[in-house]
């Protein structure tokens, strides 16, 4: 394999690293810096959504628009969309004639091409692509649990050195896999930002703050997978996370979940509604968890390979690159 | 008939009989301990933040669980969620 089937690891050798785990740690470190957007990307952003956020307010003065999801708490993957929500003071702004009604201003403003108005699902939607940047971009309407979700994240990411890191790769991981869409069945990014902060904070080592994650993001990713793809019981446990306590509850105990399916599903409590289960669409566990178990053989199997071989064979290798197949633009 | 005579498992690096030295897990699962190692002594696990993935109960870890395995997939060489996986002074 030539080098720039990896971007990231041009002039980023780590092949004379004597701990496979440490030369694991570091290519994802060089990963994560590779498809974090830079100073420019981030200015793109941030005018697109000043001036869509201008047009909203000028088309209803009492209204706001604020971004959530993967843009706010700096956890999306480059091309990913933005999403924003309208809220208003009357909190009237959720009808078909408000959703056509900002559509066709923002497409009269030249600020949005390619829209749809998805007016009939659970949350109506406008999707849009922005012409002068092409950033596709959602709105919703009167919604404030996005946005409380963005915050707690963001505590999240402050108070769980590694969270960032590991997040960024599994979200690759099963992008790469088309395993990331709930429509399909796929892991959303709430839940995958749940199952990482969640096996952080239950980690032995961490429990018993032996290590810091960020030196050891390797052999983490590699437990990662072995813990969601191999050994945990879906059938029985499910994840909870109260007041920033991470914990498992056997399901038996939990009401709400009424599994009228089959037992064999994802149950992740949502912290701000301990009745609601945020993984209820991820109905693909099957494989989601065929996934990370392939990840951990790919992975540990590279390891073993790697270890083995000469340092000559091992310059200019990559480990991760088989796992999370990024084929993005060079940046 | 098939010519490979059955070979006895062995791991030369932490004595398993269910891999081989090439495939020890001891390879990739290194970790790099804080630099207060020296107060790893005074260090208690707190044992109320220990879950099981495999029952959700409380105190002890999955690998450790006594009750029925929940997942199907087999878990022969031991996982990071083992007592065993953390310092001596600790398990």
């Amino acid at each position: 394999t030539s080098n720039t089937d990896y971007p990231w690891i041009l002039n980023h050798d780590h092949s004379k690293q004597k701990e496979i785990a440490d030369w694991l740690t570091m290519e994802i470190k060089d990963f994560v810096a590779y498809i974090s957007p830079n100073r420019q990307e981030i200015e793109i952003r941030n005018k697109t959504i000043s001036k869509i956020r201008a047009a909203v307010r000028e088309l209803w003065p009492d209204a706001d628009l604020q971004v959530f999801g993967s843009y706010a708490t700096d956890l999306y993957l480059p091309g990913s969309d933005i999403d924003c929500v309208v809220n208003s003071k009357g909190r009237d702004k959720e009808n078909r004639n408000s959703l056509y009604s900002l559509a066709s201003f923002l497409k009269s403003k030249e600020l949005a091409t390619r829209v749809e108005v998805i007016a009939k699902a659970r949350v109506p939607i406008i999707k849009f692509v922005e012409p002068q940047s092409q950033i596709h971009i959602d709105v919703s309407f009167e919604r404030i649990n996005g946005l409380e979700a963005a915050r707690l994240i963001r505590e999240w990411l402050e108070e769980t050195p590694g969270l960032r890191e590991l997040v960024l790769i599994v979200k690759q991981f099963l992008h790469s896999r088309r395993l990331n869409n709930v429509h399909t069945g796929g892991l959303g990014g709430f839940s995958i930002i749940c199952l990482v902060y969640s096996f952080l904070h239950l980690h032995p080592r961490v429990v018993s703050d032996e290590i810091d994650p960020l030196d050891n993001l390797g052999v983490l990713l590699i437990d990662f997978f072995e813990l969601y793809g191999k050994n945990f019981g879906y059938d029985d446990v499910g994840l909870t996370v109260q007041d920033g306590h991470a914990a498992y509850i056997a399901k038996y105990d939990w009401r709400d979940l009424q599994s009228g399916r089959s037992p064999f599903t994802l149950a992740i409590q949502d912290p701000g509604d301990p009745s609601n289960n945020i993984s209820r669409g991820s109905f693909n566990l099957r494989d989601i968890k065929k996934s990370f178990a392939g990840a951990f053989d790919l992975l540990t199997n590279r390891c073993f390979e790697l270890d083995m071989a000469t340092f000559k064979d091992r310059l200019g290798k990559s480990i991760l690159g088989n796992v999370i197949k990024y084929r993005g633009k060079l940046r | 008939q098939c010519p490979q005579k059955w070979k006895r498992v062995f791991c030369t690096l932490c004595n398993s009989k269910k891999h081989s030295r090439d495939r020890c897990p001891s390879i990739w699962r290194v970790y790099l301990l804080k630099d207060d190692s020296k107060n790893l002594k005074e260090k208690v696990l707190p044992m109320h933040k220990l879950y099981c993935y495999n029952c959700g109960g409380k105190g002890h870890f999955g690998d450790d669980c006594t009750g029925r395995r929940s997942s199907r997939v087999p878990n022969d060489d031991g996982s990071a969620f083992s007592g065993d996986n953390l310092s001596t002074n600790l398990k």
